[in-house]
């Protein structure tokens, strides 16, 4: 890497002239000057709930692909705002957006070189607040990510780490004379990187990088590093934004001799985090991404005994790839098994489970058996094969047969966690596999059959990735126009499914049961919400039949313990035979479910 | 209190009836109670005798029987009916209280095992017919196996588990407690896996989806069933590890061999007599058992569960478990008892593999492309169990000799049993026979 002279200056590469920034100008110390939440509008807040995570719906959304305001080919800011309303019908809870701060854009904007501007392409810090406020009236809430671990190299502090080593920020970064440290830690990329950590010319010295090497890691180390931090939490929080998602947790501290991940004191850096939230700005969260088992995952939750001092929510990984390994095998156990593996979590803390998001189907979290499996199964393609994952959307995944994506879905939106949908699942939105890294899942959302799918009006050569076009998921076939004028759509279904759930309390707070039978190719389990009078709770009791096979199947269910209670359907509202002393016999068509609520009234109406 | 032969022929008749009721075939003529003990007013425990065969009958006896009671009814005396108490879960589940009370009634005896608090008042409930005794769970939590037929001396049964407890094996339910009068023990009361699946539904579930493929072959479909294959050969292989430690190996002597392989034609003389179409592989069979006899390494033999197929394994949320360490139900206590070769459960698995791919043809004219396709599920999957087996104990390949005499061995006695029982199924062990001809191999 060389620097000519005059591209020493701190904010040099960040391409924010125009706009406030971080070292826009320097205080006479050396330290960078930033920019501060008092210098922007501030959202109206969302309705208060204090536990509202624990039964939203969230939607992942890239700001890039959603909708394009400005007409120059990537979406914005502005664009999603005007697309609130559709969200609002949908029944979304909570919007999660991928980083959307100023970056180079070398991985996909999580390569962050200002902690406070937004991406130019994107719009503004007003911008932002403008679709704060107006999720927030609609009552949908926003979360981001945010990137603790490391910074872009082209982040101010960096530059000034490198160009001046004995400056206020030149320990801000994990420097050393050897590149032979922390020998024990994996390297992440092993496509791209060689080792966790690179030379640096104009230092003369090796930095310490988890992922990329564009991407030093932070120094926590120095308690100034995890102050700044800390503010640039604060900075969004104060502007109204509703939590973090934050991202690579496992990594912020080194220690010799240890593999430089769950190490203690990042535990205790979060424990920090939690506090600022919970002091400063209650009813906001923290949600961990931490690629591991369940059984490490917990960790980020905190003390049980205090109902979780870390993060709010952390995603459950390993459930995704066995959920479509179930379905495959038309087995209940590869789900089966990860559930049971699943330690109980602290309670206010709450998983987040999905079927897709925009990175590929991460397979870390099987074995190596099963994950040859998967890929001989779901990438026949070997294009389709990325890092350790594969990269489709769910729609092509399933072969677009509406069956299974129904029966997918009821089960995202029935087993123990918060769902996260993907934009553009919601209505069967395909992929583009020659698209190259993970741009396969980012094409722009289909909104109507018109030019560039109604996504921008631009010319559109112009668009940040062509529409999908094929005969089968191409946008003049698959569009939420299309889909809202057709009451029988998988959107109307989804919106029923979402509307459904919302009504029922059990499926975000109650207890997960797994309800054995003898046929092993149906996964049936009860949430159960205990009545609590003094918070006029009533008792909420579900049980979800699914058949994982594409063969109608029996299935006797042992339900005697509800005995006397009537099963009422839970889209149709159809009253089922009571349950009496014998298992409960049901029969289910390929592919199928049912959600009963177990009601104790016997009398009609 | 009622005492069963003032039941009049009501009770033998019902016992007639009952699936676990051995002397049907002769038609009983005695009956005899050995003991009755009444446990409190509606439950009564009765042992007795048919024809000098042990029975154990829990019977109810109460002056209104509710409806759905009434399908348990054997007689009435009087006022009062008297019915089987095992399908009452009222009576039922006064026997867990009195497990968990360490109680002794009248002489029986109601023992938790050393260091096991278990929960009272779940509810009771019967669950399905089954070939030799009744079981009774309760609240998901326990099961409670009545012993119909209750034999003086050891349980196998429960002796094996305790055995396999105290080695810490993993992959059985746990023993919870026994009903025992004198050395007769009356009831086995063990963990309940209530998210339990037999191994029998799953494996039959993996075939159903290679068959409708059609085109696909058995390692491309997505039923494919090689990976719980594998963990269950590994699951096998350490119960038989922890037997092994827990009592002991040996090395069969000449002379038990010897005997061992004269019973093998013993059984082969008899199918011959029976079944036609089994002349044609005699000299083929006769061999494969000879070989035993020279076989110039020693045969290690311990005790085994003796009845392993995949109606015996269940998979639960944590991997598989091993179930009824009674034996083999034809056998003879003395004949239950003795330690065999480990090879025979690995046989009588690999024979339940194949016995999976191929009963959804039975009875169907013979289909070219499935038949191989069920084949390559055989293969596939008892390759795999060895596999599995291997990762733990010494891999079942390796002795090809006594395998093949083993599976030959059950084979014959399947071919018997289908012959009498269900031809349609018969061309599944004739088949699995022919296998092994010089030409197939």
């Amino acid at each position: 890497m060389t620097e000519s002279p005059e591209t020493t200056r701190p904010d040099a590469n960040l391409g924010l002239d125009g706009v406030p920034h971080t070292g826009e100008t320097m205080t006479s110390d050396g330290h960078l000057v930033e920019p501060q939440s008092e210098e922007f509008g501030h959202a109206r807040s969302a309705p208060k709930a204090p536990q509202w995570y624990k039964t939203a719906v969230f939607y992942e959304v890239l700001v890039r692909a959603f909708n394009d305001f400005t007409n120059d080919g990537t979406g914005d800011l502005r664009g999603l705002a005007d697309k609130l309303d559709y969200l609002q019908w949908l029944g979304i809870d909570c919007l999660w957006l991928p980083p959307f701060y100023a970056s180079p854009l070398r991985d996909g904007g999580y390569d962050i070189s200002d902690f406070r501007a937004v991406l130019p392409e994107f719009g503004t810090v007003e911008d932002f607040v403008h679709l704060l406020d107006q999720a927030h009236k609609r009552g949908i809430r926003v979360i981001t990510d945010l990137v603790l671990n490391h910074t872009s190299d082209a982040h101010p502090w960096f530059q000034e780490s490198r160009n001046h080593p004995d400056g206020p920020y030149g320990d801000y970064y994990v420097w050393s004379d050897t590149d032979e440290r922390y020998a024990d830690a994996r390297i992440i990329f092993v496509d791209t990187e060689s080792s966790n950590w690179t030379y640096d010319p104009v230092r003369g010295q090796f930095y310490w990088h988890r992922f990329f090497s564009h991407q030093p890691d932070l120094n926590y180390e120095n308690p100034e590093v995890a102050d700044a931090m800390i503010d640039v939490l604060r900075f969004w929080l104060d502007l109204g934004i509703d939590g973090f998602r934050l991202d690579a947790v496992p990594y912020l501290f080194e220690e010799e001799g240890t593999n430089c991940e769950n190490l203690p004191r990042t535990h205790e850096f979060l424990k920090r985090c939690r506090k600022v939230v919970d002091d400063e700005f209650p009813g906001r969260v923290l949600l961990a991404e931490a690629n591991q088992w369940p059984a490490d995952v917990v960790a980020y939750f905190g003390d049980p005994d205090t109902g979780g001092d870390e993060c709010h929510m952390a995603f459950h990984f390993p459930l995704m790839p066995r959920i479509f390994m179930a379905v495959r095998r038309e087995s209940r156990f590869p789900i089966s098994e990860i559930l049971a593996q699943t330690p109980p979590i602290p309670s206010a803390a709450q998983w987040g489970i999905f079927l897709r998001n925009h990175d590929e189907l991460t397979l870390e979290m099987v074995t190596d058996d099963e994950r040859d499996y998967m890929y001989a199964e779901y990438a026949k393609d070997p294009r389709m094969k990325a890092n350790i994952g594969i990269r489709r959307r769910l729609a092509p995944l399933l072969d677009n047969d509406a069956n299974q994506m129904e029966l997918f879905t009821a089960m995202l939106l029935s087993l123990p966690g918060s769902p996260v949908l993907y934009y553009g699942d919601e209505i069967g939105m395909g992929d583009n596999i020659w698209l190259g890294d993970r741009d396969a899942v980012r094409t722009p959302m289909q909104w109507s059959p018109d030019r560039n799918a109604g996504f921008s009006r631009c010319d559109p050569g112009r668009i940040y990735l062509p529409v999908i076009a094929d005969p089968v998921y191409g946008y003049q076939a698959v569009n939420v126009e299309a889909q809202l004028n057709n009451s029988s759509s998988l959107l109307h279904w989804t919106r029923r499914m979402l509307q459904v759930r919302r009504e029922h309390p059990a499926f975000g707070l109650g207890d997960f049961v797994e309800l054995g039978s003898s046929n092993p190719s149906v996964l049936a389990y009860l949430r159960h919400v205990p009545a609590d009078p003094e918070h006029g709770v009533h008792e909420d009791l579900v049980i979800c039949v699914n058949n994982l096979s594409r063969f109608p199947q029996p299935v006797e269910l042992n339900l005697s313990e509800h005995e006397g209670r009537v099963p009422v359907e839970l889209t149709g509202g159809v009253r089922f035979p009571p349950i009496g002393e014998l298992p409960y016999l049901l029969t289910l068509p390929g592919h199928g479910f049912y959600w009963f609520q177990l009601t104790t009234d016997l009398d009609e109406g | 209190m009622i005492r069963p032969e003032d039941l009049g022929d009501g009770l033998l008749n019902w016992m007639l009836d009952q699936r676990w009721f051995r002397a049907k075939a002769r038609g009983a003529s005695s009956l005899r109670t050995r003991r009755a003990a009444a446990l409190d007013g509606e439950l009564v425990h009765t042992l007795v005798e048919v024809d000098g065969e042990l029975y154990q009958l829990p019977l109810g006896v109460r002056d209104h029987v509710p409806d759905n009671l009434e399908h348990a009814v054997i007689t009435r005396r009087g006022d009062q009916a008297v019915y089987d108490a095992t399908q009452d879960p009222e009576l039922m589940s006064r026997l867990l209280t009195l497990i968990a009370d360490d109680a002794t009634v009248e002489g029986l005896r109601f023992t938790p095992e050393n260091g096991v608090n278990l929960e009272r008042g779940l509810r009771a409930r019967p669950i399905g017919v089954e070939q030799s005794n009744t079981s009774i769970v309760f609240g998901d939590k326990y099961i409670l196996k009545l012993y119909r037929q209750p034999e003086p001396g050891p349980n196998r049964d429960v002796d094996l588990h305790r055995a396999l407890r105290a080695a810490g094996a993993k992959h059985i339910a746990a023993p919870l407690g026994v009903i025992t009068d004198g050395d007769i023990v009356l009831g086995f009361l063990q963990e309940f896996l209530s998210n339990a699946v037999e191994g029998w539904a799953t494996a039959t579930a993996s075939v159903r989806d290679l068959l409708a493929e059609g085109d696909l072959h058995a390692d491309e479909v997505g039923g494919d069933f090689a990976g719980e294959a594998h963990r269950l050969g590994t699951a096998v292989a350490q119960v038989h590890t922890a037997l092994a430690a827990a009592s002991g190996t040996a090395s069969a002597t000449p002379e038990q061999i010897s005997a061992e392989v004269d019973a093998m034609h013993g059984r082969l003389d008899t199918a011959l007599a029976e079944v036609p179409q089994l002349a044609e592989d005699e000299s083929l069979l006769r061999s494969a058992f000879d070989a035993l006899r020279t076989l110039g390494a020693p045969l290690t033999v311990q005790q085994i569960h003796a009845d392993l197929h995949l109606g015996q394994v269940l998979r639960t949320n944590d991997g598989w478990v091993l179930i009824d360490f009674e034996g083999e139900p034809a056998a003879t206590p003395d004949q239950r008892r003795a330690t065999r070769s480990p090879l025979r459960d690995v046989a009588g698995m690999l024979r339940s593999f194949d016995y999976a791919a191929f009963h959804l043809l039975a009875g169907d004219e013979a289909d070219r492309q499935q038949t191989a396709r069920a084949e390559e599920w055989s293969d596939r999957n008892r390759n795999a169990f060895c596999d599995g087996y291997a990762k733990v104990a010494e891999d079942p390949r390796t002795q090809e000799t006594i395998l093949r005499a083993l599976e030959l061995d059950k084979a014959v006695y399947e071919v018997r049993y289908e012959y009498h029982n269900r031809p349609d199924w018969l061309p599944i062990p004739l088949a699995a026979i022919r296998r092994w001809r010089p030409e197939n191999r």
